[in-house]
């Protein structure tokens, strides 16, 4: 994931891991910059699913 | 987990493949650096065809090694994940740090954005702290010289003290003089940070304790102790067994001495070495030579010419929202599909299974599950929302977030106010429950403070905002009315805060990502991620508000409180029924902006009163999840004296408004 406020590059556990220590954390569906702090919802799996596919295809190429 | 050894006897910790056995014994030369730097250009230009990518024992970080022949000599070249400190925060910057630490180089290169140097330079002092043997490859020259930005590296290899080198790695530029620097490389120590007293004492203190081996400085593994690396700790605790306790006594200590951490008085200090640095070695063309990208960038974080910026992006927003959003998919969905079809048909089979009208109240009717909380939800809140955050992921892709972060900075310090204390106050533009959660990032107990206190007075969160954009579509004096309240308020409140409570004002930099052009895809993802989980969420919320209605008119309750607010309603002007949609809007902000909406249909809300309403709303008490995170980050005292405030100040500037309006006769 790219932070879209600071642009920190990082990985949706990396995120999750700052959250640790929230309240909702853990029923929420947020994830947040482990940098600036700036939330993004998780990409829903079918976005996930059609990235990989893209990937695939790019592989191939 | 640890993925750092520090000299300890390294355990599966090289890549297998072709180059990882025909690199091993040789030399080994890392490249470090931030992610998009060019790394991978200039590892591609130093390897060959033998070149691996593997996970990093351990994790699914993925590292390239290759080898490279640099004049006579054969180099293992390793091309690490990016890293923007050597005190990580993400994985990736742990296994590149592994890398860097462990695996013993011969060269580090740190490959840097030259147009970024400010940010870039960080690094660059902590691997100089560290006593690596680094060079510095200021990359993406021609980018800074598109932004005007001109860097006397000469100037720069003379004040940091380790040899830099200019490139544009993707055209080859200056990677003839980077071969020759790798081959005739000699190690230098650079330029160190001076710290305050209190820290140097204490870095020195640990210093003389530790024992044993490090491969790297005493003096980088103590300043990373008082940065609470934990990492760092458990080896060092590891190695020093019994002895540990005294170096944690003095790390305990000297944090004493401070009201912020440790890690940010160090940042700090290492900035202003920095940006003294820059000021000897960086020029910047003067505006006029500057291509229209970056003059828009600059023209965007402006105090002054920001704020038409900012203006003429609400009055997009309140288009595409208030007209496509609320006036074209609203009506269709409220008047026709709910109230045509579903409200209808819902009520007469929930009225002839049910007979007894408490329990038909529940689902149907004025205040049911149905007709109010799905209703809201579907009809109002998701068309509104929907095209708001469209217009919310293009504002984001485009790159202006970072650029109204600083914007908003700039502005915070015209009137005593700075710091980061700017990232909530965006963030609450989204939720601003979540961004009272981030407001515990802030340094200082002053920022936090003044950031909870704008997020739950004069931040509308989007939800609101789109509802209350929504609300006043078709009225352009109206929104620029409650644009010009809400930031008078803002600021004033901003301005008050920074005299009221003391204390430091501490620094704020980010790096500002170039300006673009947003791409579909990207937009479409993050509207359909942000709607898929608003909704989740939203739902059911809104119907447990419908139960909590329902229950609160079985036992009178709610009649009690929409009755007392009814006066101070009355008193701003207000129809009695707008009472009930602030009781809303303390359940969620949304839920109550859209309580209105349903009162602006049904032609109770209009003109002045409209505004007033609007105005009284965004600035009303903060929703319960917003309310109790507040309690939990700030404590009872403060969120209730926050509450004290909030309350009737919101009635009274809805008051002196409609007071305004109609002593000036405008006719909305």
């Amino acid at each position: 994931m790219k932070c879209s406020l600071c642009g920190l590059e990082f990985k949706e556990r990396d995120g999750l891991s700052s959250c640790k220590g929230c309240a909702v954390s853990g029923s929420c569906s947020l994830i947040k910059c482990p940098n600036c702090g700036y939330e993004a919802p998780k990409e829903p799996g079918i976005i996930k699913f059609i990235r990989s596919l893209k990937r695939q295809k790019e592989r191939k190429k | 987990m640890a993925l750092l050894s520090l000299g300890r006897k390294e355990e599966n910790c090289h890549c297998s493949g072709n180059a990882g056995e025909i690199t091993e014994g040789l030399p080994k030369v890392v490249l470090v650096g931030s992610p998009n730097v060019g790394k991978s250009v200039v590892f591609g230009y130093l390897t060959g065809k033998y070149v691996t990518v593997s996970n990093y024992p351990g994790t699914t970080v993925e590292v390239t090694r290759g080898k490279g022949r640099l004049g006579d000599k054969e180099f293992e070249i390793i091309d690490t994940p990016g890293m923007y400190s050597l005190l990580p925060i993400t994985e990736e910057e742990r296994v590149a740090r592994s890398i860097l630490l462990d695996e013993n180089p011969a060269i580090v290169v740190q490959v840097a954005d030259a147009k970024n140097i400010e940010r870039m330079l960080h690094l660059t002092f902590q691997l100089m702290e560290a006593e690596a043997p680094v060079f510095l490859d200021l990359n993406l020259m021609d980018e800074a010289g598109r932004l005007g930005m001109k860097i006397d590296t000469g100037l720069l290899e003379k004040e940091l003290g380790i040899p830099v080198i200019a490139t544009v790695a993707t055209d080859g530029s200056g990677m003839e003089g980077f071969r020759e620097n790798i081959t005739g490389f000699k190690k230098k120590t650079g330029r160190a940070v001076k710290y305050d007293k209190a820290i140097e004492s204490a870095a020195q203190r640990l210093q003389e304790r530790l024992r044993g081996e490090y491969r790297i400085s005493k003096r980088a593994i103590a300043l990373l102790l008082l940065q609470d690396d934990p990492e760092i700790r458990s080896i060092v605790r590891e190695r020093m067994k019994d002895d540990y306790a005294s170096l944690e006594e003095i790390v305990e200590d000297t944090k004493k001495s401070y009201s912020q951490p440790l890690n940010y008085i160090i940042t700090i200090a290492r900035q202003r070495e920095i940006m003294e640095i820059i000021k000897k070695v960086t020029t910047s063309s003067p505006a006029g030579t500057l291509d229209f990208r970056e003059r828009l960038s600059r023209l965007m974080m402006h105090p002054l010419s920001g704020i038409p910026i900012l203006l003429l992006i609400i009055y997009g927003f309140y288009e595409f929202v208030g007209v496509l959003g609320a006036q074209i998919s609203v009506d269709f969905l409220e008047e026709t599909v709910f109230g045509e079809y579903i409200n209808p048909f819902v009520t007469g089979i929930v009225t002839s299974i049910i007979p007894w009208k408490v329990w038909q109240d529940l689902f149907v009717h004025q205040y049911g599950i149905i007709t109010l909380g799905i209703r809201y939800a579907i009809a109002i809140i998701l068309p509104v929302v929907t095209t708001f955050f469209i217009a919310f992921s293009i504002m984001e892709d485009s790159g202006y977030l970072p650029r109204l972060a600083m914007f908003i900075d700039r502005l915070f310090k015209k009137i005593g106010l700075n710091g980061r204390a700017v990232i909530p106050v965006v963030l609450g533009f989204g939720c601003d429950t979540m961004a009272t959660i981030v407001t515990r990032t802030l340094e200082t107990k002053r920022e936090r403070i003044i950031a909870t206190v704008l997020l739950s007075l004069a931040v509308p969160c989007s939800a609101q905002l789109g509802v209350i954009l929504a609300l006043l579509a078709g009225n352009f004096t109206a929104l620029w009315i409650f644009v010009g309240v809400m930031a008078i308020v803002f600021l004033f409140t901003g301005f008050l805060a920074a005299r009221i409570i003391p204390g430091e004002r501490p620094l704020f930099f980010m790096e500002v990502p170039p300006l673009r052009w947003p791409k579909l895809s990207n937009v479409f993802t993050k509207t359909y991620t942000r709607v898929e989980w608003y909704f989740k969420e939203v739902l059911p919320l809104f119907i447990l508000a419908s139960i909590l209605i329902w229950a609160g008119r079985l036992t009178g309750l709610f009649d009690l409180l929409t009755n007392a607010l009814s006066y101070p309603a009355a008193l701003i002007g207000l129809p009695k029924e707008a009472a009930t949609a602030f009781l809303y809007g303390f359940f969620r902000r949304d839920f109550g902006a859209a309580g209105l909406y349903d009162l602006k249909t049904q032609g109770l809300l209009n003109g002045i009163p409209l505004v007033v309403s609007v105005v009284t709303i965004a600035l009303f008490m903060p929703c319960i999840a917003q309310f109790s995170v507040t309690i939990k980050e700030r404590g009872w005292k403060m969120a209730l004296g926050m509450a004290a405030f909030i309350f009737p100040f919101a009635f009274f500037i809805g008051y002196m408004v409609n007071l305004v309006l109609n002593g000036l006769g405008v006719t909305l």
